[in-house]
């Protein structure tokens, strides 16, 4: 792999490519745990390390993996780094583990996964899926941040627990519930389709 | 053997399980000890918390958690402890909220007029909506409510978040866009009211 395929792969995840803003995979997830900042970096940090590790591992297996179960050799390896994720959050991290409750073990369905191991890890060497998923996880990361940058923000009055907005400043009750985050979601998918096409759409 | 014949299909499959399930179970195995230790401190936290008794370090929550007496009354196990001359008691309850069993602490003084405070322990409420029923401002809604004829009230529906909550009257404000949940906390909080009632003899 060279430094221009990186580049292209990166470039493709982070922005042209985005899962969000083009892909529209892994909303559900957005709508629901981004509003606050710690919980979202804590569970896309899981969606991004499950994403390169189960590329790399079945672009390591593909060509043993028989075309009829491939799809079922995928979740399974999905899984398994999903439930190392829980199992790991359960010990070491016991707080942030129950605020995202089920949240975790729903990375299990989370489409970027799967999507990513179809289009790109079943057909390329490992390193690169290994690339590929690590930047799809960032590029899922970076724009769920700022939609909890803001939701936190605007609907507690914090930036990661941390109090900084001014006591006299109302706190938007909207921001902490699901229905804000469509707002979001379709104010950046809205800027970010602007700039990709410069505004002829 | 042919790679998408029958046998190396059911082989293969049957190995890459065998393997990845092993692994976890590996991992759980190593992680046991760790994670029973945590929901341990997490239970003895939830208690004090639940029945108003500051802490800050994990030292400190295991020498006030063996304060706490333990005791048996018509087969239920309750927690208590004296504050000020007056005995508090806390009990563990479970009931289901909308996706799973919801487990917590409910700390009533003696007479089960008021409630001392409600911990939750484990939910799988929805994170965000039903999982803010573990939030502080949630929970702190149930320091000191008073019990009205044996019972609070919940708000849920229509009527949550409508500025109703009064600690006085016992009614606490539902969570607006997790109706069901505020209704399971109603539920089951007003049904270990009652057991409470009946265990402590509040109605002297």
């Amino acid at each position: 792999m060279t430094a221009k395929d990186m580049k292209k792969i990166s470039r493709e995840n982070l922005w042209f490519n985005n899962p969000i803003f083009i892909q529209i995979l892994g909303i559900c997830s957005t709508l629901a745990v981004t509003n606050l900042l710690t919980n979202t970096l804590i569970m896309t940090l899981g969606v991004t390390f499950t994403a390169a590790f189960s590329n790399l591992t079945i672009a390591f297996m593909k060509e043993w993996i028989p075309r009829k179960v491939r799809m079922i050799v995928q979740v399974l390896i999905i899984s398994f780094y999903v439930i190392i994720v829980d199992i790991l959050l359960r010990a070491f991290l016991p707080e942030i583990s129950k605020s995202l409750g089920p949240y975790v073990g729903l990375i299990i369905t989370n489409c970027i996964l799967m999507g990513r191991a179809e289009a790109f890890a079943q057909s390329n060497p490992p390193l690169p899926a290994f690339w590929d998923g690590l930047t799809s996880g960032i590029g899922y990361m970076w724009v769920l941040m700022v939609i909890a940058f803001v939701r936190e923000l605007l609907g507690f009055g914090t930036l990661f627990g941390i109090p900084v907005t001014p006591s006299w400043f109302p706190q938007w009750t909207i921001m902490v519930m699901a229905p804000s985050a469509f707002f979001l979601v379709a104010i950046l998918l809205w800027i970010a389709k602007n700039r990709m096409t410069g505004g002829k759409a | 053997m042919k790679k998408d014949g029958i046998l190396y299909t059911v082989v293969f499959s049957f190995i890459v399980t065998f393997l990845f399930v092993f692994l976890l179970a590996l991992a759980n195995e190593g992680t046991a000890g760790i994670v029973q230790r945590n929901q341990e401190l997490a239970r003895q936290k939830a208690i004090l918390s639940a029945m108003a008794i500051p802490f800050h370090t994990d030292q400190e929550v295991n020498t006030l958690y063996k304060s706490i007496e333990i005791v048996n009354k018509d087969g239920v196990q309750l927690y208590k402890s004296s504050q000020g001359g007056k005995a508090i008691y806390a009990k563990e309850f479970s009931g289901s909220g909308l996706w799973g069993t919801i487990t917590g602490i409910l700390s009533v003084d003696e007479q089960v007029t008021q409630i001392i405070g409600i911990q939750i322990v484990s939910h799988n409420e929805t994170p965000g909506l039903g999982g803010r029923i573990a939030d502080p401002w949630f929970k702190d809604q149930f320091r000191g409510l008073k019990v009205k004829n044996g019972k609070i009230n919940v708000t849920f529906g229509a009527e949550a978040g409508s500025g109703k909550a009064n600690k006085e009257e016992g009614v606490a404000d539902g969570i607006t866009g997790a109706s069901r949940t505020s209704q399971s906390m109603d539920t089951i909080l007003n049904g270990e009211l009652v057991v409470l009632k009946k265990i402590l003899g509040g109605s002297k």
